[in-house]
């Protein structure tokens, strides 16, 4: 059976090295391992041994056990319209002047598009882990939200908001303006953008069977995947991670662990400078005490408000460029339920 | 900066563009102007740093002389509807900002239109001396500066249409608008924001931007490394800024912004920002 790993968390945390770093690991364990990422770093994606964007997962040069595949989320609604719709209808709908904004508009459309190209791999039982690196867009609970928000946009709910009623056949449409409230709109923004609208959602949601039905498989496998929520020590980010503790547990599982990013020394907290240090030393290391009391801090109040398995990697300088350097990471890293996943 | 009379500040996420959104508005504020403090995108990023419950639509006074609100389309879109084409009395959650809701989603524009629209609508109240934006991120801000082309293109006519042309006027105008990009000295942040001051340059869509690093590190003069935590801290420092250095070189700032080292408090970080500001602008 293929075991599923999700990183999630806020942007900039390092949640694409992580998932990396847990791929060298779970590969060199004995683990034919499968790291699916979105939009890394060009040094990140190099030392993967992905340069291009490419749904085809591609094994490393170095380690035959470590696969990586870099997705095009951009290319999601394409790729929902291909499969689900007849081919005449989708052709329509990848021509369409709105469907790139639904896209863009649609925070949940690249979570779900990573989400259903995740699912695939899992399903393909090819590899014993599956690392998955959730978008930066949607890397929040958006990700577990998106198969049923999916659906629910292409399942008529805008149309039906647009016209006021039940959902309406392709007839109902050419007279839209005429409707009182509509009338308004129009005025607003001119003619036939409402009709051209309704249009466009009405092609869309001859996806919706599709969606729907691959929506509660690709739930499946979120549900059965171990979540590690990554942070660094800062407000913002820990916001973010706080979330997850808050609101995951109604939509998958409950997070296996917050894995702290970014992390100094902890004897640096209590740390003093000798006497004879030059003061600009001194300075720094106050400085980067208080750092490390702060990240402390902010630790211990998340372990003891939320419960949660707490990890920690130490801040390493320089962004690994190569598959040791992944691999040094993890190796004086912290509290990382390896059994949780299979990994010995 | 404070001069202008819009200030969008935008940047890739985890970058602290909340912070200096609020440090700015503080900056304003300290300096006797009328500030409205604006958070445009997801609820949470400006009310942590101004210490205060979560935003409303309604400006409040948090501060005397600073007002912060919390961008919400559909009271945006009521208040558009009833001020400017004078149509009163509707739900938010009648038909029509339902129908409208539809069309922000599927139609290209609409949504940003109607926020990038309140932003320039208080400009124009002359309530405010300035108005400071906690903006979308550096990934969506080109929608939102471009959204008055966008719909004077998608929209053959209708008032939206006429008003549009009013909008890219003032984006447009350096005095009244300017945006800052938020950026760090890593890798990714500074690849987005070259993206996006390119993207700018050939859309001319609003002025040059401002270009803040932020968490920038001071350089530790003196070399010695003696054992123990002073030397390990004098190592890391090092390291970490030399790292940087690469960074800054690429991208180079307009003005850098210090690391704020063990400052987490709400409040704190947006002061703080707010009087290294006062050193720059």
């Amino acid at each position: 059976m293929t075991r599923t790993v999700l990183i999630t968390g806020a942007g900039g945390v390092g949640k694409t090295t992580v998932a990396a770093a847990l791929g060298v690991k779970a590969a060199r364990s004995g683990l034919r391992t499968l790291v699916v990422t979105v939009d890394p770093a060009r040094r990140l994606a190099s030392a993967l041994g992905v340069e291009e964007l490419g749904n085809e997962p591609q094994p490393h040069a170095e380690e035959p056990d470590l696969w990586a595949a870099m997705l095009d989320a951009t290319a999601s609604w394409r790729a929902v319209a291909m499969r689900h719709a007849d081919p005449e209808v989708a052709t329509r709908l990848a021509d369409n002047e709105f469907f790139r904004a639904a896209s863009e508009h649609f925070p949940a459309s690249q979570s779900y598009a990573a989400a259903d190209q995740a699912a695939t791999f899992v399903q393909a039982q090819a590899w014993d882990i599956v690392i998955v690196d959730t978008p930066p867009s949607g890397g929040g609970i958006d990700f577990f939200a998106a198969p049923a928000q999916m659906a629910d946009l292409v399942g008529g709910r805008l149309l039906r908001w647009l016209t006021g009623g039940p959902l309406p056949g392709r007839r109902a449409f050419y007279n839209l303006a005429a409707k009182p409230v509509l009338r308004i709109a129009d005025s607003v923004l001119g003619s036939d953008l409402l009709e051209r609208v309704a249009e466009f959602l009405l092609d869309l949601r001859t996806t919706y069977d599709g969606v729907a039905l691959r929506g509660r498989e690709i739930e499946r496998v979120l549900a059965s995947a171990a979540i590690f929520v990554v942070t660094t020590s800062d407000p913002a980010p820990v916001r973010e991670a706080i979330k997850f503790y808050r609101d995951l547990p109604g939509l998958a599982a409950n997070p296996s662990a917050v894995i702290f990013n970014r992390i100094l020394p902890e004897e640096w907290a209590e740390a003093t400078a000798p006497p004879g240090t030059s003061p600009a030393l001194e300075q720094n290391l106050a400085r980067w005490s208080a750092e490390t009391v702060r990240q402390r801090d902010t630790r211990e109040e998340f372990s003891s408000r939320y419960g949660a398995q707490i990890a920690t990697i130490p801040w390493s300088p320089k962004a690994p460029t190569d598959l040791d350097g992944l691999a040094g990471l993890l190796a004086e890293s912290d509290g990382l339920p390896w059994a949780g996943v299979g990994i010995s | 900066m404070l001069e202008k009379r819009l200030i969008l500040v935008s940047g890739k996420g985890g970058v602290g563009k909340s912070a200096i959104a609020a440090g700015l508005s503080l900056l304003g504020q300290r300096r006797g102007l009328r500030v409205l403090a604006m958070e445009m995108g997801s609820p949470g990023g400006l009310s942590a740093h101004f210490g205060t419950g979560p935003l409303e639509f309604e400006p409040q006074e948090i501060r005397p002389g600073l007002h912060a609100m919390q961008m919400v389309r559909s009271d945006a879109l009521l208040e558009y509807l009833a001020l400017q084409l004078n149509i009163k009395g509707l739900s938010r959650f009648g038909p029509l900002a339902r129908a409208f809701d539809a069309l922000a989603t599927t139609a290209p524009g609409i949504r940003e239109i109607i926020t990038i629209g309140k932003a320039i609508w208080e400009v124009r109240e002359d309530r405010w001396d300035v108005v400071v934006a906690d903006a979308p991120p550096t990934g969506q801000i080109g929608s939102y500066l471009r959204a008055p082309i966008t719909i004077s293109e998608l929209v053959p006519s209708g008032r939206i249409r006429a008003q549009s042309e009013t909008m890219q006027e003032i984006l447009r105008d350096p005095e009244a608008t300017g945006v800052v990009v938020v950026s760090l000295p890593e890798e990714l942040p500074v690849t987005e924001t070259e993206e996006t001051l390119l993207w700018l340059a050939k859309e001319d869509v609003v002025a040059p931007p401002v270009v803040v690093a932020n968490r920038v590190l001071s350089e530790l003069t003196d070399p010695g490394t003696p054992p123990g935590p002073v030397g390990e801290a004098a190592t890391l420092h090092r390291s970490l800024w030399a790292e940087q250095q690469i960074w800054l070189e690429r991208l180079p700032p307009d003005h850098t912004l210090p690391y704020l080292h063990g400052v987490f408090t709400s409040g704190e970080v947006a002061a703080r920002m707010a009087d290294e500001f006062e050193l720059i602008a």
